[in-house]
């Protein structure tokens, strides 16, 4: 299990950071960074730039995405803004709006 | 996940957890358990448990929750519709509000006591509700 779960009855408004992996399956409105994987669940609601490892989107997420490793855009998944990251993928059936840096 | 004691309610009442690296500023609210180890500045509203770990702190204004168990430090006022209990080690300042409040030994409070209760007769209490025991804690 993830050293910081946001439930999905559970809303964040403000400022999350952490030196672990987060999981949001719930709702965050602000801020997230993690030192360690992000993921956000089918379902969650992220309106927040976020920064980590990498990151794993399933749900909506709206805000500007940065990760040292990797994104990966998952099916079902609805991500309205820019992404940096070196690897992205963005499967079939994923929602996206904005622009993809892979800092070439 | 088999970690729920309480009967969750509803779908997706999925326990939410703040890790020990984690820091959140601002507000969090909703359905479902909360467990934090780490450490929160800002109001807590939930409905459901809310847990705070020993080496955990939560600083706030207000802390609304079902029940609520402090093992680690709380500054801020604690409203609850169910228990209230500081077990050992738990460091507090702000009032406290419950159904009912345990403060085991160990455990440092400042602030007040607001938990209503009916009074055994021999205390002067009449038999059922008319006398109402608030006990202050501070002086």
């Amino acid at each position: 299990m993830a050293s910081t779960v946001i439930g999905a009855g559970i809303t964040v408004e403000g400022e999350i950071t952490t030196d672990e992996d987060i999981v949001v399956a719930g709702t965050v409105r602000g801020k997230l960074s993690a030192k360690e994987a992000v993921t956000i669940e089918h379902g969650a609601t992220v309106e927040a730039d976020v920064v980590g490892s990498s990151l794993t989107v399933a749900g909506a997420l709206t805000g500007n995405v940065t990760a040292n490793e990797r994104v990966d855009l998952q099916s079902g998944s609805r991500v309205v803004g820019n992404v940096k990251a070196s690897r992205v993928t963005i499967a079939d059936g994923a929602l996206f709006k904005g622009n993809v840096d892979m800092d070439v | 996940m088999a970690q729920a004691r309480t009967t969750t309610r509803g779908d997706g009442a999925r326990e939410a957890r703040i890790g020990s690296g984690a820091r959140i500023r601002g507000k969090i609210h909703g359905e479902g358990d909360l467990l934090v180890e780490g450490q929160v500045e800002g109001d807590v509203a939930i409905r459901g448990e809310l847990t705070i770990a020993e080496g955990a702190s939560v600083v706030g204004e207000a802390v609304e929750a079902q029940g609520v168990t402090i093992a680690g430090a709380l500054e801020g006022d604690v409203a609850a519709t169910g228990q209230v209990r500081l077990a050992a080690g738990a460091r507090v300042r702000g009032n406290l509000r419950g159904s009912a409040v345990s403060i085991e030994d160990g455990a440092r409070f400042s602030g007040r006591l607001d938990c209503e209760f009916d009074l055994p007769p021999e205390l002067g209490g009449s038999s059922r509700g008319e006398t109402r025991g608030r006990p202050a804690a501070r002086r």
